[in-house]
């Protein structure tokens, strides 16, 4: 190139850098620096769904040739069009078409309204301070949230350790309640049995039988005569009224008499058991009643306490159930969740108190004063990625035109527990925003303000 | 809105009880049978043939302009007198009253825009018998016979309309009441009538009838302090054999005949939960009726506002196809004929009998008595969200965002009666909507619009500023007792103002001044709901007819009180602006007349398919007697719709006049987005439909303006001639050249559609297919499909540039759609001003009519001495079953340049690219 001299060269440098600088300049309205690529300065245009070429000067000409609509990312002359707003200092976005000079401002930046009346302000920076600022103390929160979260984890597996513990415990009562209970069954058959016989006896008339039964099964009563103590009992007997004295009490002193000697009843157990009135008849129908008394109340005895341990049983296995039952909801990967069982918070909105126990009720009470169940727990209902976003309450009170009450509650990150938002939208259908620690996610770390042209 | 809240009082509970009892529908109970209605009974029980009814030749009075004749009933020998004008527009007036009423009986005011003109009638011959007079140029005569009475309108050998030809005029005169001593004064008067001295023993033959003098309905009693007044005429329409209008009824197109159940009802009633396909009232009247053969269409206007009922007969009713194919054949002595009876409680006979020939001269006609429809802010013909209720400001604020979210535009978001505080119309609710000029501001911001509800109850409560200077006005009903008459309504007890008190009106309308109506401003409009008057504790829930609106009973002017509800409200937005700004003012209640005011909705209906076919009969009936801003609740007002059920009601609706989507307040929420991309992306497509159309809405609401032709159609209307279209209620034309089948059956694959016209096509608007006219033609559909055709000859321009609401697209260019018809011609008009002023009447508008032919298109002005200049430019033009040109050029004034186009050989298509002319230019476009 050396015939070309150095002042030609610098002419057509300079030529190529104005031409440069003419086609930067004639920047293509409305696309992204990553779509610059389908728009260089060419003789023709292909539309980017390669349907159609056109000549270039029908690049943001306002007439719609692409059917996809890339011929006009700069006006609102397509109808399935977008428009790349910027946003310089703030967050870049698409705009469909339509809103290219509607007199509208969307673009922070005002790019959008070339041409048009509405006054449209640069308000990027703005903005960007404010996202920036907002995200900083999104950030804060976060950052407190997920250590709080924390805390609460450790706290939450603690929980369910303890409950895991509780319930180990609980199970064992059970174990030993049922082993009494077998054994207090097996009682409670043999006194029912003993009662039978006699009965069977008396209505025989073999009346001599009885003490020989008495006899045979003493040391069945003798083992009752263990439960208690007879001698102090039986001082104290001669205060007591019959009225005074429970069956038991009764079989209990009869049962002392008898073991020390059989036929022989102490008269003040007997006045305390029959009064004076019978002081006339003789020993042995004394003895032959005393024995039936003595068999029936056995049986009686025994029934109350076996009653007594089933429900002790029955209230052991309530408890496991119930326990099992808290224990079976999911609480979270970690057990964050489970300490908000067996919480309730409360808000205000407008003339009616909400309150939100969590994995238990929702209510609503009016100022007037009557309480409506607003659903019982469901279920989580968050999308598959973030199951614990989003919690469900059914079947709560019916409402007018079928159906009943359901809530939706919607869990965000934030510092504190609490119930921050109530809405119905439409009749008996409940939406409440729930902030808690626990909702934080560490993915929520996004991405800033971008600053790129 | 007529159900009851959770929160209402005790009283409605009963109500409520008494609703929920039975199946869903309507309580048929709650509401009167005719023979529940004693002047009904009392009417009905005429024998025809037996009229007592004679004119008195000798009494006939001719001057120019009218004539009056004397009519004496042989019965009793009470005298009517009969006045009959002929009125300019081929219009015949017969008024029929007492010639000496006790005391004056209610002629209805402020409906007749204006006293009408007449013509002049002269006498053609007489005799003993009857007098002949001539109507005018047509070759029209109305004869009146004298014994008995009849009126014949007769064109060359045609009878055209008989009158009380079956003898079933009834005119009950007003009397003294006999069980209570008779005033001297009245006896007096009987006394001096020379002519007749037997009248008075007559008379007081007349029995006394049960539900004369008082007459009770489940637990109501209307005192009827004026005892039996009812007036009823009979009309034969030889030839006839469709008859359609008296709206407001859930019934098809075409009345049906009334001869084996109750007649069609007009009383204006809040109907809880209505059942279709029955004459029951429902909201609204319009005593107004069309018939229509092939020859000729004509109009009766009974012109009265009480409670009315119009019976129907026809001698081929019963016929079967083949039973009047073999009277043809046979050339059966019969012809067809419809006879209709009108009934009335009070007031007087007044009716215009509009007699054609063609539907658009009876819409003329029509328009020339009652005015033509209010030109609707632009803005009104896009999209309205509504719902009961937007709970509070940032309900509004997050419902708009998600128009913006999913990119569908919307127009106005509206607020029932829960944004009050309390129901106390005209305030805000504290709490919810703190601070409404706020929220207001930030709709303007995104060009959008609001409505807020306004209902004529007003809670009786001494701390509301309106109720207090109401009642000290002296401006509420009263009741029958003098007292201030109070009601259930929403807001518990409740007083109705008095609308029928011009001085009571214009206090309403300063209420909405923006310095009375706190927090409002200028893109809030109002909502007349419960004005039919709904009164929840009344008799037929409604007010009762022995209230007092001064001197008049509420019997009189029962159905007149929603329009003036309407109509004070119209008047308090216009004047809020100064004058300058149109109003837009729904209302559920009206009557003849009350399209001047604005728009109206077909009431409470229910999420069911049968409801959405109905919307379409029951506007098309309100669009033939003027009401033409007419939609009903998208989606259904009560209970939920299928999402089918939903998609195919905005497909519908977006083809119909007004339209809105509405739901009740137990319904979940049915914003267009809660149905998954599928149905969000099917419905944001046929809004964006109807925002493309919205040139040539807003064109068809100014030809209604102008000259009352309905904007939403049947399609004998520009088919006269065409039987096959006379009971086609399943589709309907938009102005002459749109006509859109909708798809109302669930689970449709198909419709069958009727393109009218042997000698039309017509093009599918989604592909440009054309079809022949005079041709049922089976649509396979989808759920996206909505057939819509576009009449060859016709040229439709449209904005394809759908913005986030219509006053964004305000400065658009527009994409004309050429239909080439069988001759490749067509024709189209464009009209355009600024879309929300009065300033059109200053001819501050541009009125363009293109047409093309011999391969030329071309842009001529309508209104050469109007002045308006517009942004908005043609992008494109669209011609339809064109052939390829080699070139097309455009002319205008700057001068001749080629433009560059496309052609689709396939479906015969061109597309002219960018010719870019301001829509107000002249130009031509030549194709070579």
């Amino acid at each position: 190139c050396s015939f070309l001299s150095s002042e030609m060269r610098f002419h057509i440098i300079t030529a190529a850098f104005l031409w440069a600088a003419f086609v930067e300049s004639r920047k293509i309205r409305g696309i992204s620096s990553s779509y610059k690529r389908f728009y260089r300065e060419r003789k023709s245009f292909l539309c980017i769904d390669g349907s159609k070429i056109i000549p270039f000067e029908q690049v943001n000409d306002d007439y719609c040739d692409c059917a996809d609509g890339s011929d006009e990312p700069g006006t609102s002359a397509c109808p399935r069009g977008r428009f790349y707003c910027t946003n310089l200092g703030f967050r870049p976005h698409y705009i469909p078409s339509s809103r290219v000079n509607d007199g509208i401002c969307d673009c922070c930046d005002a790019s959008d309204e070339y041409n048009s009346h509405a006054r449209c302000q640069n308000t990027c920076w703005n903005l960007g301070q404010k996202e920036r600022a907002y995200v900083e103390g999104q950030m804060k929160t976060l950052d407190e949230g997920l250590r709080l979260k924390q805390q609460l984890i450790e706290e939450g597996v603690l929980l369910w350790r303890e409950k895991q513990a509780q319930l180990r415990e609980l199970q064992r009562a059970a174990e030993d309640l049922q082993i009494k209970l077998e054994e207090h069954r097996k009682r409670k058959h043999e006194a029912d049995r003993l009662k039978e016989q006699t009965l069977k006896a008396l209505k025989a008339g073999d009346r001599g039988k009885a003490p020989s039964i008495f006899r045979t099964h003493f040391k069945t009563f003798a083992h009752f005569a263990e439960l208690f103590q007879f001698t102090q009992l039986g001082r104290q007997a001669n205060k007591l009224t019959i009225l005074h004295l429970t069956h038991l009490k009764i079989a209990r002193l009869c049962l002392c008499a008898a073991s020390r000697s059989p036929l022989k009843i102490p008269p003040y157990i007997w006045r305390a058991l029959f009064g004076n009135t019978r002081g006339a008849q003789s020993q042995q129908r004394r003895i032959v009643n005393l024995s039936d008394l003595l068999f029936c109340l056995a049986a009686e005895w025994e029934a109350a306490d076996l009653k007594k341990v089933e429900e002790a049983y029955e209230t052991v296995n309530m408890e496991i159930s119930d326990l099992q039952k808290k224990l079976e909801i999911d609480y979270g990967t970690d057990w964050e969740y489970l300490f908000l069982n067996g919480q309730c918070y409360k808000l205000k909105v407008y003339e009616y108190m909400y309150t939100l126990c969590p994995f238990n009720t929702v209510s609503q009470k009016s100022t007037a004063g009557t309480e409506v169940s607003l659903g019982l727990w469901g279920m989580w209902a968050g999308p598959a990625k973030n199951r614990y976003s989003q919690m469900v309450y059914e079947n709560g009170e019916p409402c007018w035109q079928g159906g009943s009450r359901t809530t939706s509650v919607t869990l965000t990150c934030g510092t504190e527990t609490g119930l921050r938002s109530v809405k119905e939208p439409s009749k008996c259908q409940y939406i409440m925003d729930f902030e808690t620690p626990v909702a934080c996610q560490p993915v929520l770390k996004q991405r800033g303000v971008h600053s790129e042209l | 809105m007529a159900t009851f809240t959770e929160r209402m009082g005790p009283v409605l509970l009963l109500w409520v009880a008494v609703c929920l009892s039975g199946s869903w529908a309507v309580d048929k109970g709650n509401f009167k049978t005719c023979d529940q209605s004693a002047f009904c009974k009392r009417q009905r029980a005429m024998k025809p043939g037996e009229s007592p009814y004679r004119a008195l030749l000798e009494t006939m009075e001719l001057t120019n302009t009218r004539l009056t004749l004397q009519l004496i009933n042989d019965n009793n020998k009470v005298r009517l007198l009969l006045e009959l004008y002929r009125l300019q527009g081929n219009i015949t007036r017969v008024k029929i009253n007492e010639l000496k009423p006790l005391k004056p009986r209610y002629e209805v005011p402020d409906v007749l825009i204006r006293e009408p003109p007449t013509e002049p009638l002269s006498l053609l011959s007489q005799d003993e018998n009857g007098v002949v007079l001539s109507l005018g140029a047509e070759s029209q005569r109305v004869i009146v016979s004298a014994r008995p009475f009849r009126l014949d309108i007769v064109e060359g050998r045609d009878v055209l309309m008989s009158l009380n030809s079956r003898g079933l005029l009834g005119f009950e005169h007003l009397r003294m009441r006999k069980d209570t001593q008779a005033d001297p004064e009245a006896e007096n008067k009987e006394g001096t009538d020379p002519a007749n001295p037997a009248e008075t023993a007559k008379e007081e033959e007349e029995k006394v009838e049960d539900g004369m003098w008082e007459e009770t309905f489940k637990t109501h009693t209307d005192s009827k302090p004026s005892g039996p007044s009812a007036v009823s005429l009979d009309f034969s329409l030889p030839g006839v054999e469709h008859v359609y209008g008296i709206p407001e009824h859930g019934d098809s197109l075409k009345l049906k005949t009334t001869d084996s159940g109750d007649p069609y009802r007009l009383y204006n009633l809040d109907v809880f939960q209505y059942e279709l396909y029955n004459p029951m009232a429902l909201y609204g009247s319009v005593p107004v009726m069309l018939s229509h053969n092939a020859r000729r269409t004509m109009g009766i206007f009974w012109l009265n506002a009480a409670e009315t009922w119009v019976d129907i007969s026809s001698n081929t009713a019963g016929k079967t196809v083949f039973g009047k194919m073999l009277d043809y054949v046979q050339g059966s002595s019969e012809t067809p004929q419809t006879d209709v009876r009108w009934i009335s409680e009070s007031g007087i006979i007044d009716v215009f009998l509009m007699l054609g020939p063609t539907p658009r001269d009876v819409f003329s006609q029509y328009a020339s008595l009652t005015g033509t429809q209010a030109f609707p802010p632009l803005a009104s013909l896009g999209y309205h969200q509504c719902r009961w209720n937007y709970n509070d400001q940032e309900d509004v604020r997050s419902v708009d965002a998600g128009f913006d979210e999913h990119d569908i535009p919307y127009d106005f978001i509206w607020l029932d009666i829960e944004h009050t505080d309390g129901k106390r119309y005209f305030t805000w609710d504290p709490h919810k909507f703190a601070s409404p000029k706020e929220m207001l501001q930030g709709l303007q911001d995104k060009k959008r619009k609001m409505v807020a509800i306004v209902d004529p109850h007003i809670k009786v409560d001494t701390n509301y500023k309106i109720h207090n200077e109401i009642r000290s006005r002296g401006f509420y009903v009263k009741n029958k007792d003098g007292g201030d008459y109070e009601g259930w309504c929403w807001p518990g007890s409740a007083g109705y103002p008095d609308f029928t008190r011009p001085d009571m009106r214009a206090w309403w309308a300063s209420q909405f001044a923006y310095d009375q109506y706190e927090g409002t401003m200028e893109n809030l409009y109002t909502w007349n709901d419960m004005n039919e008057p709904s009164v929840f504790n009344g008799p037929e829930v409604t007010m009762h007819k022995d209230a007092m609106h001064e001197s008049w009973e509420h019997r009189d002017v029962h159905n007149l009180y929603g329009l003036y509800v309407h109509r004070a409200t119209a008047e308090g937005l216009i004047e809020r602006s100064g004058g300058v700004e149109r109003p837009f003012v729904l209302t559920r209640a009206f009557f003849a007349g009350s399209q001047r005011y604005g728009a109206v909705w077909t009431g409470d209906n229910a999420a069911e398919w049968d409801h959405l076919k109905i919307s379409i009969p029951m506007c098309l009936s309100l669009g033939l007697v003027g009401i033409s801003f007419c939609g009903a609740d998208v989606g259904g007002f009560f209970k939920s719709p299928s999402t089918e059920l939903l998609v195919r009601w905005y497909q519908t609706g977006a083809y119909q006049p007004f339209f809105r989507a509405h739901a009740h307040l137990d319904t979940p929420r049915r914003e267009p987005w809660l149905f998954g991309p599928e149905n969000t992306a099917l419905i944001r497509e046929v809004i964006r439909q109807r925002y493309t159309f919205l040139p040539y809405w807003y064109q068809l609401f100014y030809l209604a303006y102008q000259t009352g032709e309905p904007v939403m159609r049947p399609l004998w209307v520009e088919y006269p001639q065409d039987p096959a279209t006379f009971a086609l209620d399943d589709e309907f034309l938009l102005g002459r050249d749109l006509l859109v089948h909708p798809v109302t059956e669930e689970g449709a694959r198909g419709v069958t559609a009727y393109l009218p016209g042997k000698h039309e096509v017509w093009f599918d608007i989604h592909t440009f297919q054309k079809h022949n006219g005079g041709q049922n033609l089976y649509i396979p559909v989808t759920m996206s499909s909505i057939p819509v055709f576009q009449r060859g000859g016709s040229i439709i321009p449209r904005k394809l540039r759908v913005r986030r609401s219509s006053t964004c697209m305000e400065h658009d260019p527009y994409t004309l759609y050429v239909a080439l018809d069988n001759r490749r011609t067509a024709e189209g008009e464009l009209y355009i001003d600024d879309g929300h002023t009065f300033n059109y009447e200053k001819k501050e508008l541009m009125h363009r009519k293109f047409s093309f032919a011999n391969g030329v298109l071309s842009s001529v002005d309508l209104e050469p001495n109007a002045q308006f200049t517009t942004k908005s430019w043609v992008e494109r033009i669209i011609i339809l079953g064109a052939s390829k040109p080699s070139m097309v050029t455009l002319k205008t004034a700057d001068g001749e340049n080629q433009l560059e186009f496309d052609f689709d050989a396939s479906m015969s298509v061109l597309t002219i690219r960018k010719p870019g002319m301001n829509a107000g230019a002249d130009w031509t476009v030549t194709l070579q």
